[in-house]
């Protein structure tokens, strides 16, 4: 071993270092496994890009699918609320034609000019006996004056029904302009959806249809509304940990964690569960696979259960944090009464020292000021107990986008190493084969080997597209989960057929 | 898809059988008071009656606190004072805690003291008493001045003691004869000498502070 340490360690060729001269020699040795190696990877690589793009693609189609099922069901509620917006606004749009049209045919049966042509001959007769030119004129203007004052008075209701629904129709007519504007911009709304929705069923780029969901962003986002929750977990762990004792005792160990503290730990973690089980049965998260299944009664009854359990639980942490108050008190007290009977001439009980026989009844200015302090604080405890466990409950929302977002990024990543490790094995594969065909002669081998290894590779690729085939027929029949699996073939036939041209191409070359 | 439900669920249950063996251990203590009365320190219980008050405020629910004196022959039932195990839950254990307050205040106050000091003796008791309890951490706080002083009819000298997982606490260890230190600790290094070979582990202790954080923290 020692002899091994000391050749690699030292050097034969111009100051190299052995272990070098070792690594190259190896290198050119075992060039084609890097090389197939690197072949290897790079395929597998690519497959699971392809994956994951066939992934990401059919994620962001469920939750464009499920938006399209949101704006469906709000069009839905438009369309139910619709004829009772729309009844009293045509009612009112009907009453105020019939007025207005009566005010218009009234108005249109007048004549003014007979009007003034009978006030004229009206007043003819008194011209007769009156000869003043004066008195004439005054005559004729009475009488057109009282004329036209009559049809007037009978035209002023018309007037003022035009007066009145002028506004109404104006009003109505905008109320009718904003329903159309709600609609046209929901069925907008599902006009895109729908399109991005049917780009993604059909297209067979995946990659681009993959890069246009974004990961990161809602990923970070979840992240941080998530270490918010989680700080909320560390705030209620402190709040209802010392008071857990008086339910569960204390003096046991639980894998080195204290008995309280372990069943803090496992309410905490109850509250979560439950926060899961409210916002999966309320549609919220699809983080629970049973739910997908459920009929939407069951989902209503576990809601309400769930709702249940939560208010149970804010009540819990309500009076553990009472008690924890009173716990403190009480420590606190029996502390000072052995730190009290220290320097005290008797020696224990409470009544004897003076801190303690000083009573707010006898108007201990610190004991009040104290046990308002204690008061306030208790009362901040107990709202504080009562929020908690519906702020856990909400912590569920985030939890799907991190567990999802991590799923993708965790994928990505992996056929990046992939491709990564697949180029490197590549890169020092290539030139080492090539100098160890010039060195070695063994080109002739390694070209059987090469043409062995393609024509296995065509077998592989031709068992598989018949068991694809077969698959298809067999499973034509039988329901997918989800409707983009069909896609997950493509680029896989695609990957075999690049992979048989790339070789024959490589072979051909050699 | 019920059978893999019911394996998981079976396996689940035995691995909590399995932790729920191994994992859980208890952290109680059970704490041994010894108090000398020969005439050399009895004027100083009441004022070791106040450090162990002190101690037993810093006790965890569960624990279990014994004591007894130091007397002319201290290995004996007679001795004892008190044994009482805390209540597991905090506002008990607070109350029972009062309950030793107030037990050792009556002990101070009428204690008697001994023409003979059997600290050997003593140790002997407590740690039989010790032996006895299923906690694991196990002290023995003894409040003397160290000086032993064996009677003609209750001569314990020659006992072998076994104080193996022990841990045994001197405290306000007085000096009786202030004119000669090196006398003082030659008697203290030869009990912790006693102590040690005897399997036990020693500490002294001087401030009334230390002995709850030497008692509830090991430190």
């Amino acid at each position: 071993m020692s002899n091994v340490t000391a050749f690699l360690g030292g050097s034969l060729i111009g100051g190299l270092p052995n272990w070098v001269l070792v690594l190259l020699i190896a290198v050119c040795v075992f060039g084609g496994i890097f090389e197939r190696w690197g072949v290897w990877l790079t395929e597998h690589g690519r497959i699971a890009r392809s994956r994951c793009d066939e992934k990401i693609a059919s994620h962001r189609a469920d939750e464009l699918q499920d938006r399209l099922m949101n704006l469906e069901a709000r069009m839905g509620q438009q369309a139910a609320t619709m004829p009772k917006e729309l009844h009293p606004i045509v009612a009112r749009l009907d009453k105020s034609t019939d007025q207005i049209n009566k005010a218009a045919t009234y108005l249109a049966d007048i004549n003014i000019e007979e009007a003034a042509e009978r006030s004229f001959r009206a007043a003819m007769p008194s011209m007769e006996s009156t000869r003043g030119l004066s008195k004439l004129e005054k005559n004729i203007a009475q009488t057109t004056g009282r004329t036209i004052r009559e049809k007037l008075s009978e035209i002023r209701p018309a007037l003022s029904i035009l007066k009145q629904e002028a506004p109404r129709l104006k009003a109505d007519a905008a109320k009718l302009h904003d329903i159309d504007a709600k609609f046209n911009q929901s069925v907008r709304q599902v006009n895109d959806q729908f399109k991005e929705f049917e780009a993604i069923m059909r297209s067979e780029d995946r990659a681009t249809i993959a890069s246009r969901a974004s990961i990161v962003v809602p990923w970070l986002i979840a992240l941080i509304i998530m270490t918010i929750a989680l700080s909320g977990v560390f705030l209620n762990f402190f709040l209802i940990e010392r008071p857990m004792s008086e339910i569960v005792g204390e003096g046991a160990r639980i894998a080195g964690v204290g008995l309280p503290t372990f069943a803090a730990l496992i309410v905490i973690f109850l509250e979560f569960v439950t926060g899961v089980i409210l916002m999966d049965a309320l549609g919220f998260t699809r983080l629970i696979p049973a739910f997908e299944s459920m009929s939407d009664k069951g989902k209503k009854i576990l809601a309400v259960i769930a709702f249940i359990f939560l208010g149970a639980f804010s009540v819990l942490e309500v009076t553990l944090s009472m008690v924890r108050e009173e716990i403190i008190e009480t420590q606190q007290e029996t502390s000072r009464i052995a730190s009290a009977s220290l320097i005290s001439p008797s020696l224990t009980t409470p009544r004897d020292t003076p801190d303690a026989a000083a009573t707010p009844e006898n108007g201990n200015p610190a004991q009040e000021v104290r046990k308002q302090g204690l008061a306030k604080a208790t009362i901040a405890q107990i709202i504080l107990a009562a929020i908690i466990p519906w702020l856990l409950a909400a912590a569920a929302l985030p939890l799907e986008t991190i567990i999802r977002s991590s799923v993708f990024m965790v994928s990505i990543a992996s056929s990046y190493l992939l491709l990564t490790l697949g180029f490197i094995c590549r890169s020092i594969g290539a030139p080492s084969q090539t100098i160890g065909r010039l060195f070695g002669g063994g080109s002739k081998n390694t070209d059987r080997e090469d043409e062995k290894a393609a024509k296995a590779e065509e077998r592989a690729a031709r068992k598989q597209t018949k068991k694809n085939k077969k698959d298809d027929d067999e499973g034509q029949g039988s329901q997918r989960e989800d409707d983009l699996m069909v896609f997950e073939e493509l680029p896989q036939d695609d990957v075999q057929s690049n992979r048989r041209d790339k070789r024959q191409r490589e072979l051909k070359s050699a | 898809m019920i059978r893999r439900m019911v394996l998981g669920a079976a396996g689940l249950l035995l691995a909590g059988a399995l932790a729920a063996c191994g994992l859980v251990t208890s952290t109680n203590r059970s704490v041994f008071v010894v108090f000398d009365v020969s005439g050399t320190y009895v004027k100083a219980v009441p004022t070791a009656t106040k450090y162990a008050n002190m101690m037993i405020a810093e006790l965890q629910p569960g624990d279990w606190v014994g004591a007894s004196q130091i007397s002319a022959c201290s290995f004996s039932e007679k001795e004892m004072i008190l044994q009482k195990q805390l209540p597991q839950t905090p506002s008990l254990a607070s109350a029972a805690k009062r309950e030793l307050f107030d037990e050792f205040a009556n002990y101070a106050a009428q204690v008697k003291s001994a023409k003979f000091t059997d600290i050997r003796g003593a140790i002997a008791q407590a740690a039989f008493e010790l032996k006895q309890r299923p906690e694991q951490a196990r002290y023995i706080v003894l409040f003397t001045d160290m000086v032993e002083d064996m009677g003609k009819g209750c001569d314990t000298s020659a006992v072998k003691l076994d104080l193996t997982g022990i841990h045994v606490i001197a405290a306000n260890v007085i000096k009786s004869n202030p004119g000669n230190p090196d006398e003082y600790f030659a008697l203290l290094t030869k009990w912790e000498k006693t102590i040690t070979d005897a399997g036990g582990t020693w500490n002294l202790v001087s401030s009334p502070d230390q002995l709850p954080k030497l008692v509830t923290e090991g430190r």
